[in-house]
């Protein structure tokens, strides 16, 4: 793991001349091929195949939540004409409801949400949800720190944490900047534009 | 003849070199501040307010307006560089703008907008000189009923940015329609959506939603599949824009100003939706059709003409009417009081020096924004060439910086991450997150108009057709629907075929 | 390599530690006026009203040199009770201040939140504003008697424009004025808009019959005969304005619009008396005198205890017209 991010890195800073593939504007990216062999992996993992079903069911119960919601609207409240305030909600709510079961059919059929291409992705690979779910950790983290500890400290984690689990593992150089770049945003956004941010828990001690 | 006389006298007054300074001051403030993350334009003016408090009423304006341009400008770069656009009218330059980018077309992209910006904003203020008057006695007619019919021509338009999937672009338009929804009615003040929470009273902002869709959903997509093996640096490309950019774009940038302007003008207009309307006629003129939502280069610099030229509307009924339509024009607004200035129907006869002043600042505060942000354009672009974990990292902190700047609410951080994993879902499953932002936009828009216009009617259907600009606008969606159904049998005869 | 990683983590978290409030400055004595680390928190948006009231008075401190550097910051949401229930939790924080007026009175109870204004620890009211009754200048209504006798006779057919969105400010003065002239509350047809501008947008297009509005904000209007003025809903006329009050119209009501400041909860009797000398003294300022000219407030200073009961007869009223609406 660490090598293998190691290596990356190193690639990443010393291939400065790369030659520019599409400057030119006429010159099409060549992304179209890789959502053709992910179909083909896709192809190979039969459950993986229906988990679009899923988003179906999603849509359906958000469309069940915005009714149960519309419903429970007093609509009667001094509005006029044909439109009240739960009209637009049961719209959409029944829209939710129609397409859910739309999807679902198309995908029984056999119909496939084309995965999104990217200059970055790598779709030949299969997920990698542990760096996802490490992500999503590591945001949230900062949401519950941020108050406790300060922007300070909750954002160098913020950074670091998000460098490393997206693969960056120099220990002697990420904590600094991730550090000296939480500490510059909070001067220019809290001393500078009196942005308010939170100081830490060693504001007015020392 | 009057107001050109007027004019001359005005760029006598920007060009005397104190208010030069102050303009060129107020273009790299602004533009500064506006780079920096959930800090839009009508913050950043907000913000840098105090800093003019020093000056002369004249060149307080003239350094306003360099500082307005300036941060429009700043959201559209982190827009394009980062997917993380700072307010609503940057959200369009992120769709085309940041593949580009990503291609190693930053240079270009911020070119594009760049040289948009400074077309639309010239043509705007050149309307604005000659228009004002016109344009402001008819501003006021546009009524509900009016908006109403624009939101539903604007409804039509989204077809074509649904994608390859029908189906998948809807339930995208829905799941946008829905988040849209949260947040007190605004016409009988129920909450709806909202979970009992306070703070979800005054809805999602579409800042937030476009962010956590674009720069989260968009990190935590790649983080999913990051390209560990074959890491090569974005290439920087050529840092000038080419012959062949020129000639794709130019057309684009003198449209996006005849869509832009007249929104900007009238009461409700705003920025959003004529740049999204920009983006869709550049869409469907462009010859590079399938490039858009992977770099087309008409697809920035139109939509970041228009949004400029309405920043130049928005200043149509703002010095004639005294009506501010944006937060922005309210915050000036507010600046005008603090030096006990009026703007409204009596600003251009009681204080005419001003007034052109500031009105030929603009133009020399758009020559200084070109001259000083197209050198740059290579510069920020070099900016993605850090190591992806950094590039990927910064991105995160800079979002989350900013949900947490506006309104100092840990909830919103929370917010922010779970429209990230809605926006990691869609790009998982092929659902186009566009729609999904122009449905938090158009949503409620369309829903308030609407219900003002028959609450105005007193509940009477026909208040909704009752203008003779809402059934123009009516024939011309028959029109739009209509006419391409015969082209569409020939194309479903071909898709079913393939 | 192995070695500097451990300094690197220490130095790292000596910046985000010890780095804020090095950076900070020191926060000044404690003595007279002086409250060191001051915050003020405004409930809206930047631009708007509680906004440019707390900004301005912030600024006029400092200029007084009351205290050291004020702190003001936005926190905006659901009518100013985003604000109030922060404050309310706030505790015991001496060092905290949220600017508000009428219009929070009116979102207490449109949102029914479980913490008002009585859990707050009142400061002063610091500005009021009337309203005022205008029409466009097409419009065939001349004077209020005309506008009311036909609002009283097709209520549903003369909507009524306001700024705020219901239970705000905008929408309590016509409902007054409604009840005042015999119609029922929910006959009256009231369309809210997002903030004035929007608003004079649709008075000068006669979208709407007539609208309510603060009197600073279409003064020029008004000048230019944009716009025609009807009548003013407080106890005075105005000077320089040429329009009856309500009461004269036959009315019997008044309204008028306030703006104040509260602090939260908790306060030691020192701290309440500080914060309320801090603003009394800023009252008393040259500074703040010459901002109530320039920004056309009225000043209508009431202090501590004095305030606490006006804004228990506000939230009574204000409660009992929205309970007729159902809101």
């Amino acid at each position: 793991m660490s090598t293998e991010s190691e290596s990356t890195e190193s690639e990443n800073t010393t291939s400065v001349s790369t030659p520019a593939g599409s400057t030119s504007s006429g010159g099409t990216t060549s992304v179209s091929t890789a959502s053709v062999s992910t179909r083909k992996g896709n192809l190979a993992a039969w459950w993986r195949e229906r988990s679009e079903l899923g988003v179906g069911v999603l849509l359906f119960v958000l469309g069940a939540l915005v009714l149960t919601d519309a419903l429970t609207l007093d609509a009667d409240l001094a509005g006029r004409g044909p439109v009240g305030p739960a009209t637009v909600p049961l719209v959409v709510g029944c829209g939710l409801l129609v397409v859910a079961v739309l999807l679902s059919v198309d995908v029984l059929r056999g119909g496939r949400g084309e995965a999104e291409a990217g200059e970055d992705v790598d779709l030949t690979e299969p997920a990698d949800w542990r760096t996802v779910l490490l992500l999503a950790g590591v945001f949230l983290a900062f949401a519950v720190l941020i108050g406790p500890v300060g922007f300070p400290v909750a954002g160098a984690l913020l950074f670091w944490g998000a460098a490393y689990a997206l693969g960056s593992r120099h220990f002697h150089r990420d904590p600094l900047i991730a550090a000296a770049l939480s500490l510059l945003t909070y001067v220019v956004f809290d001393k500078l534009l009196g942005v308010p941010l939170p100081g830490g828990p060693l504001m007015g001690v020392i | 003849m009057d107001s050109l006389n007027s004019l001359i006298d005005g760029f006598g007054t920007a060009l005397t070199p104190m208010n030069l300074l102050w303009a060129a001051v107020g273009v790299l403030l602004g533009t500064a501040i506006g780079v920096l993350p959930g800090i839009g334009p009508a913050m950043a003016v907000a913000l840098l307010l105090p800093v003019t408090y020093g000056l002369e009423p004249t060149g307080a304006f003239i350094m306003f307006a360099g500082i307005y341009y300036g941060a429009m400008f700043g959201g559209s770069t982190t827009s394009i560089l980062l997917n993380t656009p700072g307010e609503s009218a940057a959200v369009v330059a992120a769709i085309e703008g940041n593949p580009m980018a990503k291609t190693g077309r930053g240079a270009q992209a911020l070119a594009a907008a760049a040289v948009g910006h400074f077309a639309g904003g010239m043509i705007g203020t050149i309307l604005l000189v000659v228009l004002a008057p016109t344009v402001a006695a008819l501003a006021v007619d546009i009524g509900a009923p009016d908006y109403l019919a624009l939101m539903v021509l604007a409804f039509i338009a989204v077809t074509s940015v649904l994608g390859s999937s029908r189906i998948r672009g809807l339930a995208s338009l829905l799941v946008g329609l829905t988040i849209g929804l949260v947040g007190l009615d605004q016409m009988t003040g129920q909450q709806r959506l909202t979970f009992g929470s306070l703070q979800l009273a005054d809805g999602v902002d579409v800042v937030i939603v476009a962010v956590g869709l674009f720069a989260i959903g968009e990190a935590l997509w790649v983080a999913a599949h990051l390209r560990r093996t074959a890491g090569e640096a974005i290439p920087v490309g050529r840092p000038w824009l080419g012959g062949e950019d020129v000639k794709r774009t130019w057309k684009s940038w003198l449209r996006g100003p005849l869509i832009g302007f007249p929104f900007g003008a009238i009461p409700a207009g705003g920025a959003e939706i004529p740049t999204f309307l920009s983006y869709v006629t550049e869409k469907r003129l462009s010859k590079h059709k399938e490039q858009f939502g992977k770099g087309a280069i008409e697809g920035v610099a139109g939509p970041e003409s228009a949004a400029s030229a309405s920043a130049a509307g928005t200043l149509v009924s703002m010095l004639t009417l005294g009506l501010p339509t944006t937060a922005v024009a309210a915050v000036m607004l507010a600046a005008f009081q603090q030096y006990g200035i009026q703007p409204g129907p009596l600003l251009f006869e009681r204080e005419p020096d001003l007034v052109w002043g500031l009105i030929a600042s603009l133009f020399v505060g758009m020559v200084l924004l070109l001259a000083l942000n197209l050198p740059l354009a290579p510069v920020w672009a070099k900016l993605l060439r850090i190591p992806r974990p950094y590039l990927y990292a910064g991105i995160l902190f800079f979002a989350a910086v900013g949900a947490y700047a506006v309104g100092g609410e840990a909830l919103d951080l929370v917010i922010l991450l779970v429209i990230g994993l809605i926006g990691l879902g869609m790009r998982r499953y092929g659902l186009p997150v566009l729609p999904a932002v122009i449905g938090v936009i158009l949503g409620p828009a369309a829903e308030q108009q609407l219900r003002r216009a028959l609450q105005i009617s007193d509940g009477s259907v026909t208040g909704l057709v009752n203008t003779p600009f809402s059934i123009t606008v009516y024939a011309v969606v028959v029109l739009l629907l209509t006419w391409p159904l015969l082209r569409k049998v020939v194309v479903r005869r071909r898709n079913v075929s393939a | 390599m192995r070695l500097r990683t451990p300094f690197a983590l220490l130095g790292a978290a000596l910046l985000v530690l010890v780095g804020p409030p090095l950076l900070s400055p020191g926060s000044g004595s404690d003595t007279g006026t002086r409250i060191p680390g001051l915050r003020f928190m405004v409930p809206n948006t930047p631009g708007g009203g509680y906004d440019i009231t707390a900004r301005t008075a912030a600024k006029n401190a400092e200029e007084a040199d009351l205290t050291g550097d004020i702190e003001v910051f936005n926190l905006p949401g659901a009518g100013g009770t985003v604000g109030l229930t922060r404050l309310v939790g706030e505790r015991g924080n001496g060092r905290l201040a949220m600017s508000m007026g009428l219009g929070v009175v009116g979102a207490v109870h449109t949102n029914e939140t479980p913490r008002t204004l009585a859990d707050t620890t009142p400061i002063a009211r610091l500005t009021e504003e009337q309203d005022i009754v205008v029409v466009g200048k097409d419009s065939p209504y001349k004077t209020i008697d005309e506008l009311l006798t036909a609002w009283k006779g097709n209520p549903g057919k003369l909507p009524v424009g306001g700024g705020s969105s219901p239970g705000g400010p905008d929408h309590l003065a016509p409902m007054l004025m409604a009840q005042a002239a015999g119609i029922a509350p929910k006959d009256v047809n009231y369309v809210p808009f997002d903030g004035g501008g929007e608003l004079l947008a649709s008075i000068l297009g006669d979208k709407v019959a007539f609208g309510v509005s603060g009197v600073g904000e279409y003064l020029d209007q008004i000048k230019a005969g944009e716009l025609r003025l009807l009548a003013v809903t407080g106890p005075k006329r105005v000077p320089g304005l040429d329009a009856p009050t309500l009461r004269e119209a036959g009315l019997d009501t008044e309204f008028t619009n306030w703006r104040g400041i509260v602090a939260p909860p908790g306060l030691s009797d020192a701290e309440r008396e500080k914060l309320v000398t801090l603003v009394t003294e800023l009252h008393d300022s040259p500074q703040w005198r010459e901002s109530l000219k320039t920004h056309g407030w009225n000043d209508a200073f009431l202090p501590g205890e004095e305030f606490g009961t006006f804004l228990a007869e506000q939230d009574r009223r204000v409660g009992s017209v929205l309970k007729e609406l159902g809101l």
